[in-house]
């Protein structure tokens, strides 16, 4: 055996989109704004995904403005409508759902406005980066004249809206039940370098491919993705917290090992769209799926490169290196046949 | 205690200020100047989110005494650029998407602007070395290297200053690559997280923690803390008005630990004062008697009849079963060609959220007790503390800080309820910000698994039936272990179509630290062992394992683990694109490393190799090719 080996593995995932196993739901205030711009007010807040730039983007294009003119309120459950929680990869189907249906009946009320005042039918107003036009004529203002316009009509154009996923308990029973109204589907590839002679093991490359509905916004798909490799990557490899008797031994990141940017692969994603048929964005999610394949898809590729399977994680230059020692070449073959004639043997009722 | 006079040169400024003689420059820089763009991630050197410059040379500030810098030229976050305004390299951060909760980030900036300084030609390898002592657990770094290298090429002008401007849109913004609105102000530190804020005549708490993982209180004497100067009140489950309980499934852990302790750091006590020197002179004055109990290491030990019992209401340890059947599973196993029977662990593992739990409350105009903190879930913990407090819900009010990162660990209530309690006692606002140990040790983590798994299939690659059964460690208490095994249920047995099953997942109380939600929430547990017997399936089967996958995929019109009929799926595409974008060898999995011809292309890196990649403007395209030989 050759000192570094490598090797290519790979893995497939899914995951539910939003809360398990029940109805989940989240609400959006909405107001076109003086100016052109736009207010936004939900019980939401960023913890890194980028939902705030997602929601902007929605809300613009739901009303005509551009994402930079979007204001996006506190989230504050004495201030601002329940959107629940931060988490579930929840934050662009639910809220992102329901900010686009509080920005329509916003953009509604001022389209009936400035449909009266131009004399054309409602339906022939489009909306886009801060205009706003009559489809087969030569009317057309801005989006700040047009609010002017609206509220000089005596109208403030607002909206609110909730949005729904309906999910089922499970039966308590067989646990049948629909636990989820949007699925998303992943597959990652691994390929790694094993040190066999100090067990290190170094991932060079990901590839990974995940459906996400539609991207909102590709880049920050990416760098979903890729933050969630990396968190794969952690525990796959080196990440322990660990207690000895119920005390924590790993109480700082001396001990506690992270990866850093010497340990990235380079990370390539392809982004596929298989648009959620049940909710108006037809986005779906990304935030958790990103991270599931990884861990198996880099103890795949150990195997690949070094004809041992390690089961429990992390796989830690200890366990590579212990592994490798007590290897016997064909012994997974030889194990797997004797499973079979054990099975063969419990078909006939040995 | 004599304070210390220090003159310094604080990004252009002379800055002459009295100041303790314990503070590390970091303090220094947040509590007398208020630059709290410098933040504070571990205290130890590890995590690099403190990162200055002093007198031209990157420094860790938690690791440099205040004293120490006294006459130096310091240069921190804010300095960069003028106010209004971004440096290249923070232009480029807003460009990639380099930032996303944006804790680390400013000590990233820092860290990237020394090596271009350093080296304004470093290579990529160059640049991967020198960001080597900052940790940014969101972003994969990816975006980062992305940045730091058009930023170079930018200052260097082999780009143009247009290549820092964001993408062009098409017809719409749904699709299109928008900057995140959000980044300006993290590259520039400007951001305020919870630790970063002030408030008027604000006081700071500290929080006794439990000694040992299982043990009966006996009793609590804070009868000296309290009488302490600058001691402004000492809270206790007593403290509690209310229906003591919060979780994100099972209301089972007090705000403080209610008759005992249930894992070594719970909190047990915590005291409010005007500093935080004399909050953590108190806690010492805290008397607490223990009584210890046998306590539960192990999930396997949890289940053992006459095995200690952790929480009265669960006398058998059990927090939560899930039982997932379908089909006939005896039948699916006796059709099968071959039987696959294993075990696979996975670990405990640490959320690692640069910024460190950390939230202020107080008590508003209304008598609305106000919590602010980067809470994963206001809504259910303005439920939840409503309870606690025995006030109703408009009375209290959750604001969420921005949260420097979460990914599930930040949904537990484990601190609000103390800071309220404080806050109502004192009419004070109050202060609590956790070091990195106390958050290692107080917060949940993800949770620990063994999968026993059988898998029955054909010759012809189809599963005929899978037998799963997981056990968990849920630690001391229940937070989000229900949802998770729920989860991890549903999952199991991956995307594939299984039309016999029998799957169970069980999780138990034990005194080890709480487990709890983290991204994925039990999915990627059950899908590693998922995914590794399919290629063990794979090699018995002499099967390529993308064959062997779409050969059980989950198609329109499926049935999953849960009987549910799926109107789409999309493994098929995602298969297909996978494969193809990795130019995948086809082939059954068994150790073929070293003969395939996929390994090594462009779009792989380096491996990494002993010794440092840095090199100076001069000599670096020559250190480059000699890394990569």
């Amino acid at each position: 055996m050759n000192r570094k080996m490598r090797g290519r593995g790979m893995a497939s995932s899914w995951y539910g989109i939003a809360r398990t196993a029940t109805i989940d739901r989240a609400g959006a205030w909405a107001e076109l704004d003086d100016g052109g711009t736009a207010k936004i007010v939900t019980g939401v807040t960023e913890i890194g995904e980028g939902i705030l730039t997602v929601l902007a983007q929605v809300a613009a294009e739901e009303m005509g403005v551009r994402p930079e003119d979007v204001t996006i309120g506190d989230n504050d459950t004495s201030r601002s409508p329940e959107a629940a929680h931060a988490g579930a990869t929840r934050q662009t189907y639910m809220i992102g759902n329901s900010v686009a249906l509080a920005a329509r009946e916003a953009r509604d009320m001022l389209f009936t406005e400035i449909a009266d005042h131009w004399d054309v039918p409602a339906g022939s107003l489009r909306a886009f980066d801060g205009e706003i036009w009559a489809l087969e004529t030569n009317l057309r203002m801005t989006m700040k004249e047009a609010v002017g316009t609206c509220k000089a009509r005596g109208v403030v154009p607002v909206g609110a809206a909730s949005f729904t996923a309906h999910g089922t308990g499970l039966d308590p029973v067989d646990g049948s039940g629909s636990p989820w109204q949007a699925y998303v589907f992943g597959t990652q590839i691994a390929e790694v370098e094993v040190d066999t002679w100090t067990g290190e093991v170094q991932v060079l490359g990901i590839w990974a491919a995940h459906d996400v509905g539609r991207a909102i916004n590709p880049r920050g798909v990416e760098g979903q993705i890729e933050g969630g490799v990396v968190q794969g990557l952690g525990q796959a490899l080196m990440e322990d917290y660990q207690t000895e008797n119920g005390y924590t031994t790993t109480h700082g990141f001396a001990k506690y090992i992270l990866p850093t940017s010497l340990d990235i692969p380079q990370i390539n994603c392809t982004i596929v769209e298989d648009p959620d048929p049940l909710s108006p964005l037809r986005a779906k999610g990304i935030g958790e799926p990103a991270l599931v394949p990884t861990a198996p898809a880099i103890m795949n590729a150990i195997y690949d490169a070094i004809g041992v399977r390690i089961k429990s994680l992390p796989a830690t230059p200890e366990k590579i290196l212990d592994a490798l020692r007590n290897h016997v070449p064909g012994r997974e073959q030889i194990a797997q046949a004797a499973r079979q004639d054990r099975a063969e043997a419990h078909r006939r009722g040995l | 205690m004599p304070k210390i006079d220090l003159t310094m040169d604080v990004n252009g400024r002379k800055v002459a200020k009295q100041t303790e003689p314990h503070k590390r420059l970091l303090d220094f820089l947040r509590e007398d100047l208020n630059l709290t763009g410098t933040k504070e991630g571990c205290g130890a050197g590890e995590c690099g989110t403190c990162s200055v410059f002093v007198d031209g040379k990157l420094v860790k500030s938690c690791l440099m005494p205040a004293a120490k810098a006294d006459g130096a030229k310091i240069e921190t976050i804010e300095g960069l650029a003028k106010p209004g305004s971004l440096t290249p390299l923070q232009q480029a951060f807003h460009k990639t998407g380099a930032s996303q909760c944006g804790y680390c980030i400013p000590g990233m900036v820092m860290a990237a602007t020394s090596a271009l300084r350093e080296n304004p030609s470093a290579g990529i390898e160059e640049i991967k070395e020198r960001l080597g002592g900052n940790i940014c657990r969101c972003t994969g770094y990816t975006k980062i290297f992305e940045a730091v290298e058009i930023a170079r090429d930018v200052i260097a002008g082999k780009l143009p200053e247009t290549a820092l401007d964001e993408d062009a849109t098409g017809d719409s913004f749904i699709g299109a690559n928008v900057r995140r609105l959000d980044a300006p102000s993290k590259v520039s530190g400007r951001l305020k997280y919870a630790a970063d804020i002030k408030m008027v005549d604000m006081l700071q708490m500290q929080v006794l923690r439990a000694p040992m993982p299982h043990a009966r209180i006996v009793s609590i004497d804070t009868s000296e803390a309290e009488a302490m100067d600058g001691v402004a009140c000492v809270i206790t489950a007593d403290d509690v008005p209310g229906t003591d309980g919060f979780g994100v499934f099972v209301h089972d852990q007090p705000v403080m630990a209610r008759g005992k302790v249930r894992h070594f750091g719970e909190a047990v006590a915590a005291v409010a004062a005007e500093d935080l020197v004399t909050a953590r002179r108190a806690l010492a004055k805290i008397k607490v008697e223990y009584e210890e109990l046998p306590g539960i290491y192990a999930p396997e030990d949890a289940l053992v009849d006459g095995a200690p019992v952790i929480h009265d209401y669960a006398q058998d340890n059990v927090i939560k079963h899930i039982p997932i059947r379908k089909g006939d599973i005896d039948k699916g196993f006796a059709e099968a060609d071959l039987i696959l029977e294993d075990v696979f662990t996975t670990q405990q593992v640490e959320h690692a959220y640069l910024e460190p739990e950390a939230g202020i409350a107080y008590v508003d105009h209304d008598d609305v007790v106000t919590v602010l903190s980067p809470s994963q879930n206001i809504t259910h913990h303005r439920h939840m503390l409503a309870d606690i407090l025995a006030l109703p819900i408009n009375k209290v009010r959750f604001i969420m800080s921005a949260v420097g990162g979460g990914f599930g660990g930040k949904e537990d209530m484990i601190y609000q309820g103390m800071l309220a309690l404080a806050a109502m006692k004192t009419h004070r606002p109050v202060q609590l910000t956790f070091t990195r140990e106390e958050s290692l040790v107080a917060s949940a983590k993800r949770h620990p698994s063994k999968v026993h798994y059988k898998m029955g299939m054909k010759r012809s690659g189809e599963i005929t039936a899978i037998e799963f059964d997981m056990l968990s460690d849920g630690g001391a208490y229940g937070m989000s272990s229900e949802g998770v095994m729920r989860k991890a249920a549903i999952l199991s047995c991956g995307p594939y179509e299984v039309h016999n099953l029998k799957v169970d997942t069980t999780v138990v109380y034990t005194n080890n630290t709480p487990s709890g939600a983290f991204r994925t929430f039990g999915g990627m547990q059950a899908q590693f062992a998922t995914e590794s017997m399919m290629d063990m399936a794979a090699e018995a089967l002499d099967m390529d394992p993308f064959e062997l996958r779409r050969i059980n995929m989950m198609k329109i019109g499926a049935r999953t683990h849960t009987q549910q009929e799926l109107t789409t799926a999309s493994l098929d595409r995602v298969l297909d694109a996978a494969e193809e974008a990795s130019r995948w060898e086809t082939g059954a999995p068994r150790m073929r490393g070293g003969q395939r011809q996929d390994l090594g292309g462009p779009d792989t890196r380096r491996p990494c190799t002993l010794g440092a990649r840095i090199g100076d403007a001069a000599d670096t395209e020559t250190k480059d090719e000699r890394v990569a030989s």
